[in-house]
């Protein structure tokens, strides 16, 4: 079944070539609905006790060790389920506003999916980094040919940033397939079998760091983000949605899925470095978000604050920060989706993005207000809500590890009531909008906005529904590095028959 | 029915009547709305009143029921339950909560008419009845931030309800930042207690407390000390007090309501619920006390020289509640909630008033301009006098005994609680002088302007100007609704104040020292696990010895404030003249705006520039310029190499994915 989660939307994009461009639009759709159909189903019969599941295993490249293999587990399953939902909000949004060259603009968005999909559930190292590349392209094009503003300067400011990570990333992966062929006998980019024997601590150090900046500058963290401001300029809106809501978090879920398990003594060596970039994370971004007047900006630094906390969570090294991490991530992408989708519809109604000439929106419009607020709400983890729940984790995980940080970074909750606030009010408030601009949200708006706003109201109803099937998840990943390993019972009996269930890949052999 | 059933009504109709009125704001005519807002607050207080009937049936000792809904996000060793608790402290408080709430809908009902955001103003006051009964009602800490916070929202959403009004929005967002600074103080205290006791539910923490903690032990003073910064921050005690004043920019019903009767009182429910781990912390209980002390003083020194009417009523509720701090830090348990029940009803009171003089005077606060409607608005003037007789503690009214026996048992526990009645009966002389400076300046006089023209039956009228600012303003959502309802012409401003009236002058005598008990009595198995309140008795003697002493300051200020505003008016401008700086000092609110203007905003902002103009561009920037430049030389050749290189790359990717795709095909078959 993963195999088509994955390959659904490419396929569905190449098709729409064939189509009238009236229509492709709504092929696009109905690739997606499948899509979120199959991610509904998979978190229908994920089973919370158990560990690596609906596994996929096939020889690829047995030359060079490489497989093709697919599992969902604990970390990845929302994390899935947020990607094509997302995905099918944007294409959706997309549609009803009929894009220049349609055809092409929705195979990019398939192709997109395909990749984050693909990167999401790959248990193979190097089809992770395959993936990870991939999703780079379609966003390449996206900015470039349908964004607006300056949009060279800022794909190039993107491509620069991010291929050079990738690029490290390559590095990393096939030197520590390379440099572990002795001890698992024969070369294997299976990150399962790759974690039982962890590498020399030396070699792991630079590993580590490798994949550490390649994900930091995907997220972004402070210092590597100098091509967030442009690209999410210049980036057309409802591709915003996905390059804010779901693209970060693929770098955040590459530290649990790979950096934890293969590096374990390199990740408790700069624990502390990592905990320093995440808390100056939050507060750089919180008080860039404080200050800002573009709204898109204002998300943006928004963004790295919250990426910040994840980054937090994760290298407290706990269960429970983790447990935040991975709860947090699909609050934050479902949190900025609304967002986004919010500022153009303000944008459209206002003309503008600057929030000195906007406000008095709420006017005409109240159930705009309502669901711009309770977002805003969401966005500033207002506790009640599903990200309340995911700050709270994390806050917990690195108390008990690094009290001061999480002092600092708490600071980065009340600039968020501040920032989210001020968004707010600037737009919707504090003064009479000019005739006609303050007009109801439209159907075709609301039909993408009022379901992921529900999605936000269920889930702060049930944030249960996220750490329950991801808690045995995240100890294993922790597994290698957390100094006070409490391992659920049925996570400890899993470990003893192995996660995967499939065995490892002998010497020579070839299915 | 079982007690926790009634408890989830008593959740349940107020959250409904805020949905009901949200969804259906279109369709429903407004009184429609308002009448479904006040109703279901009735419903929940007739809920209340069953749970305490349900209640009453059991013995005293097993009065206390916990009931979990599900499990709303358990995992990592947190604990994290939808469940609510109740026993006689929470039923209690959920009686003041939907009494008084019920009476201000009923008032509002007529006062906000013909508001244009009259529907929406119910729905908010109905979320936010539920989110204060979440949060007296919550089984567990964690949960309990969570009604907190939804008060903290609530709250925004009230003060900023004109909207349009800048000074509005910046009040909210005030009130807002600083609660959740208040939240995050009970965030870390949660995850402590979490830490140290693996358990949030009330009765688990309160059990395994005195085990895991020595007395005075750095880990429970931190935690009672994080729980004073929630408790501080909503029940606006200093340093977290300066929301408070701001907050009446939100119409005069939601003063009443949130920033007198219940919301500021949330921080009295906390540390009173929390007694346990305060008793296990005794400098953190008595540091409490002695913030409350502060802010008693500090603000009824305010309340002394502000002009504005709806603020000095706003420093007395800051008075107040610091004598409920005071006396749930010292171990006086009953009394303090006494008074916060008393509270509730004259204070509550007192707005109505104020709310029903406001608009006889166009919405104008400023008491130097009102004078006089003695003739013009009997009923308001005298259910005035009744809330001041109450404020001030004049004997015999509510406010007289529950004040008094918080200060009687200070003196009575003796050592350094000596302070706190000394200082409380210093801060009763001034509530007696500023209460009743209130009413000898609006009360008594000759009439002004406004006064008159009520005489002459027609309610002023004035061009709609933001007070504040002098900013021109309309009546959609920036000024109070066109019409005025003063509390003559309308009957359910009449009701409610009236029985609020009636409750202020003679609530107190369920509580009569050596005569009725009956609070006392009710809540006493609460608290008979401390040690304070088994080890200090006040003694009937003790008890009139205070009252007498009580009785005599509130006489006292209002004597002097009689003397200066009727037998030599003019006294106070020249006092004022002659202590100027005192005056200003006052008067700018000892300045504490400033000061964390000063020493928080605007740094922060100023952190915000720096890294916007100067960090971004020379250093994040030039880090990209260095890159670029690393990659492939400078300048011009930069860009078209840089954008060849990309597409060479993205095609090499979709080539090489796709040869890898057929490879696959083909082997895997």
């Amino acid at each position: 079944m993963l195999t088509w989660i994955v390959f659904i939307p490419v396929a569905v994009g190449l098709i729409g070539f064939l189509l009238p461009s009236r229509i492709v639009g709504w092929w696009a759709l109905l690739g997606t609905l499948v899509s979120l159909g199959l991610a509904i189903s998979l978190v229908a019969g994920f089973d919370s006790s158990g560990g690596l599941q609906e596994v996929v295993d096939e020889s690829w490249i047995p030359q060079l060790g490489v497989r093709f293999q697919l599992g969902v587990d604990g970390l990845s399953l929302f994390l899935v389920l947020l990607t094509s939902l997302l995905w099918t909000a944007t294409v959706l949004w997309s549609a009803l506003q009929y894009p220049d060259r349609p055809r092409n603009y929705f195979f990019m968005l398939g192709l997109a999916q395909t990749a984050t999909l693909g990167a999401f559930l790959a248990q193979d190292l190097l089809l992770f980094v395959l993936f990870f590349d991939l999703m780079l392209i379609p966003f390449y094009f996206l900015i470039g040919q349908w964004g607006t503003g300056d949009r060279v300067r800022a794909t190039i400011k993107m491509i620069i940033y991010t291929l050079i990570g990738s690029l490290l990333m390559l590095v990393a992966a096939i030197a520590t397939a390379v440099l572990s062929a002795d001890s698992v006998g024969g070369l294997t980019f299976s990150i399962e079998i790759l974690r039982q024997v962890p590498l020399p601590t030396g070699s792991q150090y630079w590993i580590f760091a490798f994949f550490s900046l390649a994900f930091l500058v995907k997220m972004p963290a402070f210092l590597v983000h100098g091509w967030v401001a442009d690209a999410y300029k210049a980036c057309p809106l409802p591709v915003l949605v996905l390059l804010g809501g779901v693209l970060s978090k693929v770098a955040a879920y590459g530290f649990l899925r790979i950096v934890m398990p293969l590096f374990p003594d390199a990740a408790i060596q700069f624990q502390d470095l990592l905990l320093i970039a995440g808390v100056v994370s939050i507060l750089y971004g919180s008080a860039m978000a404080f200050t800002q007047t573009d709204v898109r900006l204002i998300v943006a630094y928004s963004s790295i604050a919250q990426m910040g906390f994840i980054t937090i969570g994760i290298f407290s090294l706990s269960g429970s920060g983790g447990d935040g991490a991975v709860i947090q991530m699909v609050n934050h992408g479902l949190v900025v989706a609304p967002v986004f989708l919010i500022i153009a519809i303000l944008a459209e109604r206002s003309g503008t993005e600057d929030v000195r000439e906007m406000g008095g929106m709420a006017r005409n419009a109240p159930v705009l207000a309502v669901l711009f607020v309770i977002v805003a709400m969401a966005l500033l983890a207002i506790p009640g809500s599903a990200n309340f729940v995911g700050e709270f984790f994390i806050l917990k995980g690195v108390f008990e590890t690094d009290v001061a940080i999480a002092l600092i970074a708490s600071i980065g909750i009340a600039l968020a009531a501040f920032y989210s606030l001020r968004m707010y009010q600037r737009t919707m408030h504090n003064r009479e909008a000019a005739p006609g601009v303050s007009r109801e949200i439209a159907l075709r708006e609301a039909v993408v906005v009022v379901p992921l706003v529900l999605c936000i109201v269920g889930l702060a109803l049930y944030p249960g529904l996220i750490t329950t099937r991801g808690e045995n998840a995240v100890d294993r990943s922790l597994a290698a590095v957390n100094p006070d390993p409490q391992p659920a019972p049925e996570a400890a009996a899993a470990a003893d028959r192995g996660w995967t269930g499939y065995a490892p890949v002998a010497e020579g052999s070839a299915p | 029915m079982s007690v926790t059933t009634w408890g989830w009504l008593i959740l349940a109709f107020p959250l409904a009547g805020s949905i009901l009125i949200g969804l259906l704001y279109r369709v429903l005519p407004a009184k429609a709305a308002g009448a479904i807002g006040t109703l279901a607050i009735a419903a929940a207080f007739a809920c209340s009143i069953a749970a305490l009937l349900a209640m009453l049936g059991d013995p005293a000792e097993e009065r206390e029921y916990a009931n979990t809904l599900y499990d709303y996000a358990g995992a990592a060793g947190i604990p994290f339950e939808l469940g609510i608790f109740v026993d006689q402290l929470s039923i209690f408080m959920a009686l003041v909560v939907t009494g008084v709430s019920m009476l201000i809908h009923l008032y509002s009902f007529a006062y906000m008419g013909g508001d244009a955001g009259y529907r929406r103003f119910f729905s908010y006051l109905n979320f936010f009845v539920f989110s204060m009964l979440l949060l007296v009602l919550a089984g567990n800490y964690v949960l309990l931030i969570v009604g907190w916070a939804f008060v903290g929202y609530a709250s925004y959403a009230l003060i900023s309800f004109w909207y349009r009004r800048k000074t509005a929005t910046a009040a909210g967002m005030k009130a807002f930042v600083i609660n959740v600074i208040g939240d995050i103080g009970l965030v870390f205290a949660a995850i402590l207690l979490i830490k140290e006791l693996g358990v949030s539910d009330y009765t688990s923490v309160f059990e395994k407390a005195p085990e895991a903690f020595t007395t005075n032990e750095w880990t429970i003073v931190a935690i009672c000390l994080l729980l004073m910064v929630g408790a501080f921050a909503k029940s606006a005690q200093v340093p977290f007090h300066t929301w408070l004043a701001d907050a009446m920019e939100g119409p005069t019903p939601v003063s009443a309501l949130i920033h007198a009767a219940t919301m500021v009182t949330a921080g009295v429910y906390l540390i009173g619920r929390s007694y346990p781990l305060f008793n296990l912390a005794p400098t953190a209980a008595d540091i409490a006390a002695f913030i409350g002390l502060a802010t008693l003083l500090m603000a009824a020194t305010i309340a002394l020289v502000v002009t504005d009417l709806k603020r000095i009523i706003a420093f007395s509720t800051m008075s107040q509640i610091g004598y409920m701090i005071v006396g749930v830090s010292i171990g006086a348990y009953s009394a303090g909630f006494f008074h916060l029940m008393t509270h509730a009803f004259f204070k509550a009171l007192l707005f109505m008033a104020a709310g029903s003089i406001i608009s006889a005077m166009a919405a104008i606060q400023d008491i130097d301009r009102m004078r006089g409607f003695r003739k013009a608005m009997p009923f308001t003037c005298a259910v005035l006098i009744c809330g001041a007789l109450a404020l001030a503690g004049f004997p015999g009214t509510a406010g007289f005994f529950s004040k008094d026996e918080i200060l009687s048992f200070a003196a009575v526990r003796g050592g350094m609680y000596w302070i706190f009645a000394v200082g409380g009966y210093l801060g009763a002389i001034l509530t007696a002088f500023y209460s009743f400076r209130i009413v000898f300046r609006v009360v008594y006089g000759e009439p002004c302007e406004e006064a008159k023209e009520l005489e002459g039956g027609h309610i002023h009228h004035a061009a709609p100007v933001n007070p504040a600012t002098g900013e021109t303003e309309d009546y959609e959502v920036g000024f109070p609704a066109e019409e005025h309802h003063i509390a003559e012409r309308e009957w359910p401003m009449k009701i409610a104040m009236s029985i609020l009236a009636f409750g202020a002058l003679f609530g107190g005598l369920i509580q009569i020292p050596g005569v009725t008990d009956v609070l006392g009595h009710f809540l006493e198995p609460v608290f008979e696990s401390s040690p304070i309140a088994s080890t200090v008795h006040v003694s009937t003697t003790d008890a009139y010895i205070g009252m007498t002493v009580g009785g005599l300051c509130s006489l006292l200020g209002i004597g002097a404030a009689f003397y200066m505003y009727m037998v030599a008016p003019g006294s106070t401008l020249r006092l004022r003249d002659r202590f100027r700086g005192v005056h200003d000092f006052l008067f700018n609110r000892w300045y504490f705006d400033e000061l964390i203007d000063a020493a928080i905003y605007k740094p922060v902002v100023a952190c915000g520039r720096f890294a916007n103009d100067t960090f971004e561009r020379v250093v994040v920037n030039g880090l990209v310029r260095g890159t670029s430049g690393g990659v492939s030389g400078a300048g011009q050749i930069v860009k078209t190499a840089q954008s060849g290189f990309v597409r060479f790359y993205a095609l090499l990717v979709i080539g090489g994915l796709a040869a890898v795709g057929l490879y696959f095909l083909l082997v895997a078959s």
